[in-house]
């Protein structure tokens, strides 16, 4: 055998279900390995590209019928996975896509999970980046057809006043929501201190002793003179242990926040997080070589694809903060671009990239095309998704260039005197100043495995954002100037 | 069962339907991406949409709601739509609570299902059946995150001492069953530290005295168990505690097995010994040791860096970068 066996997972000769599906697991993922350590398998795009495309032209079989309140996510996975493949969609297909879209607005605001269901903050993130995709301006393009001062309401009318959202009516508080508002904000120019006010706060409190993110947090409160109820800075209890996705779209949600936070007075207290832990936190999620360095979504549970995304992804989110590696080098910043070697090989962020991508690529692909959680499982829309973005974002390094947020703010045309002025331009500038670093990206396995950069917020190319965004914020985008 | 043979008929074959006008989902469009759906759930789907359309809520929504939840429990407005039509007939909720008990057995893994407890929950104002139910559903499904985390809210929410006193026994109970139940484990700091000071918990060097005295037991059996280490970190950092003062504990984890260890006699009861089929060095340890060394600085430093070199390339070495990264901030921190 050309592989040295590799450890497996010390169960202290202590056995409880735990470490026995662990056992089971890391059985099945070492069969995956591949004899020769040196040759990966490749991705085999064009039966990914099949499976997407029948699911998009065809259809979903009848046991996706668990998803019919998910329509929109359905369809965004399916055309972010084509672009993070490298492949865009026709004109008439985009067509149908755009009037599909649009069917699922409510018209209260907002979208829904289908035709005719409630409004929900979740499919408004996959209505708005599927829009992002195939969208454009203009009469039919759907762009210009998204009512966005009904949806600034319906944002309104779930805010709690802990700061944290509802994700629809009558429904469950969950940091999901708040991702998927903020980021359908940001897209659309929506974004107010009155929508914002208080969910940094929200965020900070979901953090758990281990360091990643629950679903929610209970906040407690206590009557003042007036009889109303005053929100208590401590206990706000996380509800649920520390979890991937949670994780994801908490340091997100974060981030997002951080330029309404820098405008706020000096005086007044500003949340905190631990990064120490959370950084911690995160690379612990990342499965041994017995488990192929997927990455795993809670303490002692199982790896699984998707968490290449929502775990993985949060290390250049982190970066864009300033902890760990991976904040990136700007070319033209340095003035020469003679010491090009030198940034070839440097990698300095905080996880096994290498060791991610041979997980998606031995582990995560079906036969028979389409990507998945674990073999022996089937491919979904969902898992192929993010193990595609997952993949992508062991690639490369994408990172917030400040001379490109100089070039944006400079460029920046819209009167002082509109409201929220310096917020809206600093949230403009901010999400477009991510750029992909030239000459760093990692591609294991051969040019032939290499997928598109993708937005390290939005889940969105880097040209869909810019699209989507110069449109509703009124934005000419200066040109990207390229090395060499 | 009267419902098992209704529920081959479709809605549309129903004559006391008949006044309801079915919604297609799309019309005039050519849907991209759609769903190939069953008859049986397209019919109800169709008969959803025209109640929600004519604003409709009767008894027979209660029926409908019932019919799709039951194909697919993910369904938030059918679930949102029946919420508000039980509110708007005053319906008996005991009545749904007991529906529920059934459906939440059958479908754990969906949020809706949860929720709409707790919706009812807050209008009954009864939460003592309440813990019984999810410690039966845990036994199902024993990390099922939606079921904590709505164990959590029925504590926290109605903050009821009597709902409290159980609770340390419940946990115990649970790791009892898997010492590596990282949700268990969560629900005991949720418990001990997050929600305020339980009856009985008010001396707190006494609550720290008897956490640290359980997860240094627990370490001592699967010394190797991520979710005790994470929990014991937990109980230092939150209450202060520096980590130099579990140092006499944690080293014999941070090296292979010696003699004195196995040698007769010898019983700390303070610092329990890791157990003889266990494997070590355990990697948290050393991470442990590590953090003791960075933490005393001067020369510890170069020890705390030896045990990072030591993760990076023998013990742990999938998070290789991270170690480095532990080496460089601890050395920047030193010139800078
Ligand atoms: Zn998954």
């Amino acid at each position: 055998m050309a592989h040295p066996s590799p450890k497996r997972f010390p169960d202290d000769s202590y056995y409880t279900e735990t470490s026995d599906i662990q056992a089971e697991t890391e059985t099945v993922l070492l069969k995956h390995l591949p004899a020769d350590p040196n040759s990966l398998p490749s991705l085999q795009k064009n039966q990914h590209l099949q499976f997407l495309v029948r699911h998009l032209v065809q259809g979903f079989p009848s046991r996706y019928a668990s998803q019919d309140a998910s329509q929109p996510w359905l369809l965004y996975w399916t055309l972010q996975g084509l672009s993070v493949a490298g492949v865009g969609l026709d004109p008439d297909n985009k067509q149908r896509a755009i009037d599909t879209i649009l069917a699922w607005q409510h018209p209260d605001g907002g979208f829904s999970g289908g035709p005719g269901q409630a409004a929900h903050l979740l499919p408004t993130y996959g209505s708005i980046c599927s829009l992002a995709i195939a969208g454009r301006p203009g009469p039919g393009g759907g762009w210009d057809q998204i009512d966005r001062e009904k949806m600034y309401k319906f944002f309104m009318s779930l805010k709690q006043p802990d700061g944290s959202f509802l994700v629809a009516h009558h429904a469950e508080v969950d940091v999901r929501g708040t991702y998927c508002l903020l980021v359908s904000a940001y897209l659309l120019d929506l974004l107010t201190p009155e929508l914002v006010e208080g969910t940094a706060a929200f965020i900070a409190s979901c953090q758990t002793y281990e360091g990643g993110f629950s679903s929610a947090s209970q906040p407690y409160f206590s009557p003042t003179s007036d009889g109303q109820p005053n929100l208590l800075e401590s206990p706000r209890p996380s509800l649920g242990e520390a979890h991937g996705g949670y994780t994801f779209c908490s340091v997100a949600s974060w981030v997002m926040l951080q330029p309404f936070l820098a405008l706020q007075p000096p005086d007044v207290r500003r949340p905190t997080i631990n990064y120490r832990t959370l950084v911690r936190w995160l690379t612990q999620m990342q499965g041994s070589e017995s488990e192929l360095g997927g990455f795993k979504g809670r303490t002692n549970k199982l790896v699984d694809g998707c968490y290449s995304w929502w775990v993985a992804g949060c290390f250049s989110l982190l970066a864009s903060q300033g902890i760990g590696g991976g904040q990136g080098h700007d070319t033209r910043q340095s003035g020469s671009t003679t010491d090009d070697e030198t940034w070839d090989d440097v990698d300095d962020s905080l996880w096994n990239r290498t060791a991610l991508q041979q997980y998606i690529l031995c582990a995560g692909q079906h036969p028979n095309g389409g990507l998945r959680d674990k073999p022996p499982k089937v491919a979904d829309a969902y898992h192929t998704l993010y193990c595609l973005a997952g993949l992508s974002a062991a690639q490369h390094n994408v990172f917030p260039s400040p001379a490109r947020r100089a070039e944006l703010q400079h460029a920046w045309a819209t009167s002082t005197d509109s409201p929220h002025h310096e917020l809206r331009q600093t949230v403009f500038a901010e999400a477009l100043s991510w750029t992909e670093e030239e000459g760093t990206s990692n591609v294991e396995g051969g040019h032939i495995n290499r997928v598109n950069a993708t937005h390290p917020l939005f889940n969105l190319t880097i040209t869909h954002s810019e699209g989507i965004m110069a449109h509703f914020y009124h934005q000419t985008l200066p040109k990207r100037q390229r090395r060499g | 069962m009267a419902i098992e043979e209704e529920q081959s008929i479709l809605f549309a074959e129903r004559p006391e339907w008949a006044d309801v006008t079915p919604l297609a989902q799309y019309e005039n469009i050519n849907p991209v991406a759609p769903i190939f759906y069953t008859n049986e759930y397209k019919d109800a789907a169709d008969y959803f949409r025209g109640i929600v359309n004519a604003g409709e809520m009767s008894p027979r929504v209660l029926e409908l709601t019932e019919k799709i939840i039951r194909m697919n429990p993910a369904h938030y407005s059918a679930w949102q739509y029946r919420y508000k039509t039980l509110m708007a007939l005053k319906s008996p909720l005991d009545v749904e609570l007991h529906l529920m008990d059934e459906i939440a057995v059958k479908y754990l893994k969906t949020y809706q299902v949860w929720h709409h407890r707790r919706l009812i929950v807050t209008q009954t104002r009864n939460p003592g059946p309440e813990l019984a139910f999810i410690a039966k559903s845990l036994q199902a499904d024993t990390k099922n995150y939606h079921t904590w985390s709505y164990r959590q809210w029925i504590l926290a929410y109605f903050n009821d001492d009597e709902l409290w006193d159980a609770e340390l026994p419940f946990v115990e109970e649970m790791l009892e069953n898997d010492l590596r139940n990282n949700s268990a484990w969560h629900h005991r700091f949720f418990v001990v530290f997050q929600a305020g000071v339980r009856k009985g918990d008010e001396d707190r060097d006494e609550v720290i005295r008897r956490e640290l005295g359980f997860v240094k037991q627990s370490i001592s059996v699967a010394p190797n168990n991520a979710s005790a280490w994470n929990y014991l970190r937990g109980i230092l950092d939150h209450n202060g505690t520096p980590y130099s003062d579990l140092q006499t504990f944690v080293n014999p984890y941070s090296v292979p097995h010696t003699l004195e260890e196995t040698a007769e006699g010898v019983v700390d009861l303070e610092n329990p010994l890791p157990s003889k089929e266990s494997h070590l060095p355990a990697v948290a340890a050393i991470e442990f040791m590590a953090d003791i060394y960075e933490k005393e600085g001067g020369d510890s430093l170069m020890k705390a860096t030896e045990l990072w070199k030591s993760l990076a390339n023998e013990h742990d070495t999938i998070r290789k970068k991270y170690w480095e990264y532990r080496i460089r901030e601890a050395c920047q921190k030193v010139t800078t």
